[in-house]
């Protein structure tokens, strides 16, 4: 690994536990904890993607240890992002918001299992509030547990591919260029 | 305990969650909670009184979220396990310096890069909030209102995600050329200046502590069902 992406890492992975300044600000539902994740797979691939999402669960997890058993939901990200970033899914919103989508799907049926197991699916108040919801709408209790996963994960993910895609675009090309993928992830070779 | 070595801490925070999903509940979930919560109140842990009231505020939520979806009994079952989880947690935070763990961690002979990726991003947090907060003032000034509907919401949040991502990217050259300037090479290993001092005694509590959570967890599948 080359130290330009060696030095990418700890930058992505603080990206992802700095937004939620941005978020408190505009008082949206969102986490945008996977935005480095998917950030540094699209720019450097599938291995520092991985790498940044590990750092940030670890990290992340020495203000709150309940985010740590969730690492495996931020390699599943970073595999599914190398795999859009292949495709050029982010050439464009009209690419990367249901690619997105679809990621918020794949997360919460990663995310629910630990969830539901770990925590009895009690990891945030929106999460249990959604969980509760399910719960009065009559589904199983593993069922109500995917709902509240999927309420919190769908929206949030789209966002996110629609936010890195906004930030591949916004770079300027001889800074893409210097990392692997990034070119290739925007459609632009 | 501040004086233990890091793997010393890490180790006891690891195994005292781990034993609390291990052992039956609730009695050993409660056992491993009080234990927890008297580490928070130990000289290490300094100053006391905040870390027991951190660990029991971090806690709180958790037990309210679980009344709402299940009944007593689970509530208790997984609160306990749950709360022994954030106390050792927060009390490992208190009682260890990132930068003794990072020497620790390069004296036990991981790679420098390694080390590097945890005390980087740890320093890197604090950095970028405080940036994302300036950006977000500065925003305000020139009248972006981060209220309204979604959509406007969602075209705030990204005139003050942009900028600051951008600007973290942009200080990747900046810092990779200071690693190769400090000659920090991916597989190279570097001595320490000052290595956390060990002792036979505390590796022999470190295997021991891994030795009854396997235990635990073998006696539970087996025997206990």
């Amino acid at each position: 690994m080359s130290i330009r992406l060696l030095a990418l890492i700890p930058v992505a992975a603080a990206i992802s536990l700095a937004l939620s300044a941005a978020v408190e600000a505009v008082a949206l539902p969102l986490f945008l904890d996977t935005t480095g994740t998917i950030l540094a797979t699209a720019l450097a691939g599938p291995g520092v993607g991985i790498a940044t999402g590990v750092v940030t669960s670890a990290v992340n997890s020495l203000r709150n240890p309940t985010f740590w058993p969730f690492v495996v939901v931020q390699i599943i990200v970073a595999l599914y992002a190398w795999i859009a970033a292949r495709a050029g899914l982010f050439r464009g919103l009209r690419t990367a918001v249901p690619a997105g989508l679809g990621l918020g799907v794949i997360a919460s049926i990663t995310s629910t299992p630990i969830s539901y197991v770990v925590f009895g699916c009690s990891t945030t108040s929106g999460i249990a509030l959604a969980t509760a919801v399910g719960k009065a709408l009559g589904l199983s209790p593993l069922g109500a547990c995917f709902f509240g996963s999927f309420v919190s994960d769908f929206g949030d993910k789209a966002v996110t591919f629609a936010l890195v895609t906004s930030v591949l675009h916004a770079l300027p090309r001889r800074t893409a260029a210097r990392f692997p993928w990034a070119l290739r992830a925007i459609g632009a070779s | 305990m501040r004086r233990l070595h890091p793997f010393t801490l890490l180790a006891i925070a690891g195994a005292l969650p781990a034993l609390a999903w291990t052992l039956p509940a609730p009695w050993g979930g409660l056992a491993t909670a009080v234990l927890a919560f008297a580490l928070t109140l130990t000289p290490g842990a300094s100053p006391r009184l905040p870390v027991f009231r951190t660990a029991l505020v971090t806690a709180a939520p958790f037990w309210v979220f679980l009344l709402l979806l299940h009944d007593v009994a689970s509530t208790v079952a997984i609160g306990l396990r749950i709360t022994t989880m954030v106390a050792s947690f927060v009390w490992l935070m208190a009682a260890l310096a990132p930068s003794r763990l990072v020497e620790a961690m390069v004296a036990a002979g991981w790679g420098a890069s390694v080390a590097y990726l945890f005390a980087a991003t740890l320093s890197a947090v604090p950095l970028l909030r405080a940036r994302a907060r300036r950006i977000v003032d500065a925003q305000r000034c020139r009248g972006l209102s981060p209220r309204g509907g979604v959509a406007s919401r969602l075209r705030a949040l990204r005139a003050l995600a942009l900028p600051l991502v951008l600007s973290a990217l942009h200080e990747v050259d900046e810092r990779a050329l200071a690693l190769e300037t400090r000659g920090l090479v991916p597989g190279v290993r570097r001595t320490p200046l000052a290595p956390p001092p060990d002792s036979a005694l505390q590796r022999i509590g470190r295997w021991g502590l891994v030795t009854v959570c396997a235990a635990a967890l073998v006696w539970r599948v087996t025997w206990s069902g």
